[in-house]
């Protein structure tokens, strides 16, 4: 079976390449988007010996296709059917990278969020109630990280890697989702 | 953290009554359909459709029934709230998360200024602003070009000395020394490996600087400051930096462009890019300059770099209000990122993907021009010699060079000589120089093969690396204009400069100085080199690549043209 693919978005200046560079190491490909003048990077993500593909796509305020970036960010989550979205945000700036969260989550497609620079929130005596953001957005799944500094990049890694084998196991063999209705399978 | 799927009875974001009504109606209508149900979630299309998603309206063309009810929902809530639905979603959206963000976080009182702030007041400055912008845009054009400098003759020179020499060591053991298989490997193979080679260093060299401004956070600041004048010619405040790379060398000005935000922009400061003066044009320049007007050959250069600039303000106010005009100028609303120290990690990880990129796609262009060219001189077609070993004026290149002549009589260099160097321009400009020192025979003769130890080839490479690093390390200081290297020029060979003088005079009919403009203005605009354009592919695509090679050498045939009989007109 080839490995799930999971993409990482969220607002542009969030580290989010930082986050990438840090789940995928070396094995990373870069190239460009097919037709497109914008960079493309993907990688292999391997943690406790569960592997997984990560597209990086590119930073974007919200999902509205009303710029190239957007329409690719928005394009992918909906055509390519990534096995769940990590959403990065920058934990000084929440009002504002919230905004796409609730965008993405409107595709329907499982998402995680990642809340970075959390050093910096906290620098700032910023108090993020991260239990009771979870709550409202419907138990999703929330780590925060510094990641820039290293820290919390381990519980990251952790945490993507059950967030993924949740999508394994959910995901039917041709649905696309959970909560769509079965499609028969068949077994040749 | 608990673990709930997401469900779609659930949302996270509800939005008024009205609007949910209307999600709902147009959500079953989704459901019904087996083929709109698999390739969407069904809220999800029905609130895109209602904000009416212009690609989306286009993809489902097909399903005229849907788009017709979604209309109609979209005139229902327009007749209830009198406002467009696009706005009311996230309008609504922005509130769940307003009151999301009161409800998690608790910021401390007052508005402190962060460090960034403070900064921003003096990079930003009226005043001080475009000074520490000017400054910095030095520095990543000193970095391009010198940092990279000692790296890339390192490259040159082992390309051209010790493995040349052991490739013909190994074929003169072979007993194929002299043989057309060693011009292949030496002149093709080799010399087209070394072309892509020596751009690594350059390329990385700038990679770093862009990871720098990037990701430290100056980049928006310098966009910020560029805006007002770039706009005048319709490009945004930040292609100012692939235009001052592009005074270095075109190919690192085309990845540059990479760090604008949209594409249109990206396009527009690529095709402008290449009219800035190369180093390798400067050579050509130089040697023109000093042959044609032994009095002010510095007027001459500095008249060539004006005229790009001016070309390139032209060509952008006419295409900006033309065929790049519909595109909408992406406003100035832009965010300032606070600094951040950037991570070793980060812009490592940058440069070493981004090079490799460069690598992977460039090498198949460059070493198939390099061995067609070579392959075209191999081949004799008048006079006696035999494949591989013939003179230049006798192989299929000078031919081809003959026939294009006719075409560069109207602007005074109407010779194959004169189209043969601009042809093999196109490998590399400074070319240009050394095909006219082959073909008026002035060229020093080849150094005698002389055969080395696979021993003395490597201590060669080893030693000449570790000078390398040493002159690397040197010419830091020089970006920042102290010279420890000194000056390095080497004096143009007078037999040369005579051959071509005498050269343009005649094929001009007597008028070889203003030839010799006509050709400068000609260098200056036709088609970028052909490294230059595998980047252009690269970046922005094969059609405009094909554009500016095609359009700039027509360009470069107009001016070059204007040159020439507006001068005969008025100083004939």
């Amino acid at each position: 079976m080839p490995p799930l693919t999971i993409a990482l978005a969220g607002n542009p200046n969030t580290g989010k390449s930082t986050i990438f560079n840090a789940l995928t190491g070396s094995r990373q490909r870069v190239g460009n988007w097919p037709g497109k003048t914008i960079e493309r990077k993907a990688g292999m993500f391997k943690h406790d010996g569960f592997e997984l593909e990560i597209v990086d796509l590119p930073g974007t305020y919200s999902l509205s296709a009303y710029s190239l970036e957007e329409e690719i960010a928005r394009d992918f989550i909906i055509k390519a059917t990534p096995a769940g979205v990590v959403n990065v945000l920058d934990a000084t700036n929440l009002e504002r990278n919230l905004y796409l969260t609730t965008q993405i989550l409107e595709t329907g497609v499982p998402t995680m969020l990642v809340l970075n620079m959390y050093d910096q929130a906290t620098a700032r005596q910023y108090r993020i109630d991260t239990a009771a953001l979870s709550t409202a957005l419907h138990g999703i799944l929330i780590v925060q990280t510094s990641a820039s500094r290293g820290e919390g990049l381990e519980t990251l890694k952790q945490t993507i890697v059950t967030f993924a084998q949740q999508q394994a196991n959910r995901r039917k063999p041709h649905g696309r989702y959970p909560n769509q209705p079965h499609q028969p399978s068949c077994h040749v | 953290m608990v673990d709930t799927p997401i469900s779609p009875t659930s949302p996270v974001v509800t939005y008024d009554t009205s609007l949910e009504t209307e999600i709902a109606h147009l959500s079953v209508i989704i459901q019904e359909n087996p083929t709109l149900n698999q390739q969407y979630t069904p809220r999800w299309l029905a609130i895109q459709l209602l904000e009416s998603d212009s690609t989306l309206s286009a993809e489902l063309h097909q399903h005229a029934d849907l788009l017709q009810q979604a209309e109609a929902s979209r005139a229902r809530i327009i007749a209830h709230y009198q406002e467009e639905p696009d706005i009311l979603l996230a309008e609504q959206r922005y509130n769940f998360v307003h009151q999301l963000t009161n409800q998690v976080l608790t910021r401390p009182d007052g508005n402190q200024l962060t460090f960034s702030d403070k900064v921003d007041q003096i990079v930003t400055h009226r005043y001080w602003g475009l000074p520490i912008f000017l400054g910095l845009m030095w520095l990543v054009f000193k970095m391009t070009a010198d940092l990279s400098a000692p790296m890339v003759d390192w490259i040159d020179g082992t390309v051209a000395g010790p493995i040349t020499n052991r490739v013909m060591t190994i074929l003169a053991m072979l007993g194929l020394s002299g043989s057309w298989l060693e011009g292949l490997l030496v002149d093709g193979v080799i010399a087209g490996v070394g072309g892509v080679l020596v751009f690594v260093p350059v390329l990385m060299a700038l990679y770093l600087a862009l990871a720098l401004l990037e990701d430290s956070g100056y980049m928006a600041r310098a966009a910020l400051v560029m805006e007002r004048p770039m706009r005048v010619v319709g490009l945004p405040g930040k292609s100012f930096l692939p235009m001052v790379v592009g005074f270095g060398c075109t190919v690192p000005a085309y990845y540059a462009t990479r760090i604008l935000d949209n594409e249109r922009d990206r396009i527009l400061t690529g095709l402008l890019a290449p009219f800035m003066s190369c180093g390798a044009r400067l050579p050509v320049y130089l040697l023109f300059g000093t042959i044609f007007f032994p009095e002010n050959p510095g007027l001459v250069v500095f008249g060539m770099y004006l005229l790009g600039i001016l070309i390139a303000i032209g060509l952008g106010l006419g295409l900006s209000r033309t065929l790049f005009a519909e595109s909408e100028q992406s406003p100035l609303i832009m965010e300032l990122p606070p600094y951040r120290l950037p991570t070793p990690r980060n812009i490592w990880m940058q440069i070493k993907n981004r090079t490799w990129a460069f690598i992977r796609k460039a090498w198949t262009v460059i070493l198939s021009m390099s061995i067609l060219i070579w392959l075209l001189m191999a081949i004799p077609i008048t006079g006696s010699g035999s494949f591989a070993d013939t003179d230049i004026e006798d192989s299929a290149f000078a031919t081809i060079a003959n026939i294009v002549a006719p075409a560069f009589a109207p602007l005074g260099f109407g010779s194959w000589e004169a189209s043969s160097s601009l042809i093999t321009g196109f490998i590399a400009k400074e070319v240009i120089i050394s095909t006219q020192a082959q073909i008026f025979a002035v060229a020093e003769a080849d150094e005698p093969f002389e055969e080395t130890t696979m021993f003395e080839d490597v201590s060669e490479i080893v030693t000449s690396f570790g000078a390398a690093v040493l002159d690397t390390l040197k010419s830091i200081p020089l970006i920042i204009g102290i010279d420890l290297l000194g000056e390095s020029d080497e004096a143009e060979p007078s037999a040369l400069m005579t051959a071509i003088r005498q050269h343009f005079d005649e094929v001009s009919g007597g008028h070889g100085a203003l030839a010799a403009l006509a050709f400068l203005v000609f260098v200056l605009t036709y088609a970028p080199c052909m490294v230059a354009a595998a980047a252009e592919r690269q970046e922005l695509g094969d059609r405009w690549m094909w554009f500016s090679v095609i359009g700039q050498t027509g360009l470069a045939w107009v001016l070059a043209l204007f040159v020439f009989q507006g001068g005969l007109l008025f100083f004939g």
